[in-house]
């Protein structure tokens, strides 16, 4: 039966998937190539719309309950909160890029923006006046909600500490009474205690009310007014847009770097044509000096470029190369020392304990440890041959490699070879004794039998623990930056939660999520690997 | 001096204070050329036996000679073609006789390498199979592969463990005849092991049966003199085949206890019991039925 190119295109589509592992959109490509559309709506159903309903039922939750739930460091963000975090992150991330665009930019393109530029302030100027109107206007009405609110509560405080007043006052003075009986002899010191006990007893009780009521006041003080907030929020919004365009003129105009570059070449022919103009020789020096020292640095600002601000997308960047180091490190460990513990039962034998205790051991102590024995390689970063070859290097200068990076990279190494040393050697010392025999009556060498028939035949497992290996590797890392001072997505969550801004903690949720899809990415890959080698057909676990 | 012997071999499993003797004083002489048949029961040491010839076991005492030498390790002369097939999985049917091919051959390079594979391929009929792994084979196809493999090491000696044993009846029969064909083409020592005696009547010059374990050894054989080339579907009919057949399988059942249980002859008595009588019984069909003419016929049993 010939396969039709429909066919064809359909069972190559279904393949990615299945290598791919998303199977779960299997039943919508074969429903949009039509085949048994009842059972495939069925599975669609079933498979794809109930879990998708499901996740809308938690974010629905997460909706519903964060609310409710106040911190001290503001409320619980909900979902539409830490979108707003994640477009802000992206904004400001784009608007770097546009500034290190215009720092470069020349000639009539440079005037030409320059214009729009200028004609935008102005718009957003006037957008802003609206704006700022507008909220002053919510201010008021906020104040004047507020004192409707507070002004009885306020009232209810004053006559109560009014009354504490006199209840103390009464109090003292039965406990000078009870003092005086006490030296007349007609009372025992008992009453007197009785009486100091008791005026403490009327201040704490007069205190408890008085402070009830002022906790209702601060309840009502911090409850949020909605227009009022989102008036702030877009007048922010407008401020921080007219503070980028305001810089974005800046870069166009004065400190365009070939603004910067045409003068300094004039000053450049202008002190030539001064050495040229010299009369004595000591003045030729000491011009000719002078011009050596421009040419110099004009060669510098030609290839200057704008020194951009952390953004969350060059944390991530950072973040991956970190993983990548540490866990490329981990494989050249553990793949040969697998392989040498699964042949040799001595090797196994020796490297156990060592294994046991090491295996459970924190990132967080390994971190440490590295820190002060790796810290001993590189006592003056700035100026190590090996950091200055790394910064001369066109794409890995641009992520600035530096000993927290190392050690960083270290740490992870230290997590992420476990589980890879453990599986290869499983997987070099279980091999199917029928091959060994093939081996043994095909008299295959050493190295024959290593290579054609030991490592092709542990290579899925060996894969399995590098998945796993690499799994690892991204929890530890992010735990890594958050405590050294390397700059990645751990960094960028610790700083938000030392920030304490209003979006720190909705900042903190959108890591959260951006630390999952990228582990959820990297996952994948090493599934699709993983299935590439193995030849037993086996599926993977989620 | 036989080509292929085993003198006096003792092999056993486990500690010296927990020892299965698995097999105990064999004897066997196989001369060049010839096509024997081991047959025997299931666990009585069958694929120990084609290990020690193929020098994958060392025996405890005792000697396994190949043309006068001992035989000390495996090698590719001694071709041992295993129950389970041992295909390697990741390589595909033509890479696992390469494998086998460039171990054995290793001057064989290019044009010629690729002809002395696919002539073995060939014999087996698994050419339009080559590029396939053997996942995706079928159990006959395996077995083929398998057996391209061994044959394509040129061994002195084939050694076959059970080689069809896993197989449908009628893969059998065609994989039979390939074994036969290509030990008429090409002679050589061929020892098999098999636990059907039709099969090894069929293929064999002499069938020797293995007792039953611990401690088996092999007996006197039987010669098989049918003349070849045997056809399968007129052997069934000759008298010669069905004495031997009948002779083989009467010794084994002999040494199996459970079969010779099975064996004796007992006389059960039947329970006395009388059959009814169905002609007595009132048989008035309903009204205005005539009665179904069964019914008038005579059923008697004892009376």
């Amino acid at each position: 039966m010939a396969e039709t190119t429909a066919e064809k295109i359909k069972y190559r589509i279904l393949r990615f998937l299945d290598i791919t592992g998303f199977t779960v959109f299997d039943p919508m490509v074969r429903l949009a190539f039509g085949e048994e559309p009842k059972k495939q709506t069925e599975a669609i159903s079933k498979y794809f719309l109930i879990p998708i309903l499901f996740v809308m039922l938690c974010t629905g939750l997460w909706w519903v309950i964060a609310p409710k739930h106040k911190t001290k460091s503001g409320e619980v963000p909900t979902p539409d909160v830490v979108w707003r975090a994640a477009t802000i992150n992206d904004t400001f991330s784009s608007r770097e890029q546009i500034k290190a665009d215009d720092f470069i930019l020349s000639g009539s393109e440079r005037e030409a923006t320059l214009l729009a530029v200028t004609e935008l302030i102005a718009t957003r100027e006037a957008d802003l006046e609206i704006l700022n109107q507008a909220l002053a206007q919510h201010e008021a009405d906020y104040a004047q909600q507020l004192e409707q609110r507070i002004a009885p509560l306020k009232a209810k405080l004053a006559t109560l500490s009014g009354q504490n007043r006199e209840l103390r006052s009464v109090a003292k003075a039965a406990i000078t009474e009870a003092a005086a009986q006490f030296e007349a002899g007609q009372v025992a010191s008992e009453a007197v205690v009785a009486a100091v006990r008791n005026e403490r007893q009327v201040y704490a009780d007069g205190r408890a009310s008085e402070s009830l009521i002022k906790q209702a006041i601060e309840a009502i003080r911090s409850e949020k007014y909605k227009p009022m907030e989102s008036a702030r929020l877009s007048v922010n919004a407008v401020a921080n847009e007219l503070q980028f365009l305001n810089k974005r003129v800046d870069f166009l105009s004065d400190s365009n770097r070939s603004l910067k570059v045409a003068e300094a070449e004039q000053k450049l022919a202008a002190q030539k044509a001064e050495l040229a103009a010299a009369t004595t020789a000591k003045e030729a020096i000491s011009l000719a000096k002078r011009v050596v020292r421009s040419e110099d640095s004009l060669e510098r600002l030609s290839g200057q470029q704008y020194a951009s601000a952390m953004t969350v997308y060059k944390q991530i960047q950072r973040s991956l190369f970190t993983v990548f180091v540490g866990f490329i490190m981990a494989a050249l460990i553990a793949i040969p020392l697998g392989i040498l513990c699964g042949l040799s039962r001595i090797a196994m034998a020796c490297l156990t304990p060592i294994i046991s205790i090491f295996k459970p051991v924190s990132p967080v102590v390994w971190l440490l440890i590295f820190q002060i024995v790796v810290g001993a390689f590189f006592l003056d970063p700035d100026s190590h041959p090996l950091f200055l070859f790394f910064d001369s290097l066109p794409w890995l200068g641009a992520l600035g490699i530096n000993p927290a990076l190392i050690f960083s990279a270290c740490t992870v190494a230290m997590c992420a070879v476990w589980p890879a040393l453990v599986n290869t050697a499983l997987g070099v010392a279980s091999i199917d004794p029928d091959h060994v025999n093939v081996a043994r009556v095909l008299k295959l060498g050493f190295w024959d039998r290593l290579i054609k028939i030991i490592i092709p035949s542990a290579l899925p497992l060996v894969f399995a623990g590098l998945r796993i290996s690499l799994g690892v590797g991204w929890m530890v890392l992010i735990a890594a930056e958050a405590l050294s001072s390397s700059d990645g997505l751990g960094k960028f969550v610790w700083d938000e939660y030392q920030n304490g801004s209003s979006f720190s903690f909705a900042n903190i949720l959108y890591a959260c999520f951006v630390v999952g899809g990228i582990g959820f990415l990297l996952d994948r890959m090493m599934i699709i690997l993983q299935r590439f080698v193995s030849f037993d057909g086996g599926g993977t676990s989620l | 001096m036989a080509y292929l012997e085993i003198k006096d071999v003792h092999l056993g499993f486990g500690t010296p204070d927990n020892r299965t003797e698995v097999l105990s004083g064999v004897n066997l002489s196989v001369e060049e050329n010839e096509f024997v048949a081991v047959v025997g029961f299931s666990g009585s040491g069958k694929s120990t036996l084609i290990a020690l010839l193929a020098g994958l076991l060392q025996p405890d005492s005792g000697e396994v000679m190949v043309a006068g030498q001992p035989v000390k390790e495996p090698s590719p002369r001694l071709g041992i073609m295993f129950q389970n097939y041992s295909l390697l999985p990741w390589l595909s049917v033509y890479e696992n006789v390469e494998l086998a091919v460039k171990q054995v051959f290793p001057d064989l390079r290019g044009s010629a390498l690729t002809d002395h594979v696919n002539r073995y391929l060939t014999m087996v009929n698994l050419l339009p199979a080559t590029a396939k792994k053997p996942g995706e084979l079928s159990g006959g196809m395996r077995q083929r592969a398998s057996l391209a493999r061994t044959l394509s090491m040129q061994p002195e000696i084939l050694l076959l463990d059970e080689p069809l044993s896993a197989l449908d009846a009628l893969t059998r029969g065609n994989i039979q005849d390939e074994i036969i064909r290509i030990w008429e083409q090409d002679r050589r020592t061929i020892v098999m092991i098999t636990n059907d005696v039709d099969e090894a009547v069929l293929m064999a010059d002499r069938i020797v049966p293995l007792t039953k374990g611990p401690r088996a050894t092999l007996d006197e054989g039987f010669e098989v003199g049918l003349a070849r080339p045997r056809n399968r579907t007129t052997l069934n009919t000759n008298p010669e085949f069905r004495q031997l057949r009948s002779q083989i399988s009467r010794y084994m059942r002999t040494l199996n206890d459970e079969s010779k249980q099975l064996n004796q002859q007992t006389i059960v008595d039947l329970p006395s019991t009388m059959p009814i009588d169905f002609s007595v019984l009132p048989n008035r069909p309903a009204k205005g039925r005539r009665r179904p003419p069964i019914f008038d016929r005579e059923t008697t049993f004892f009376k």
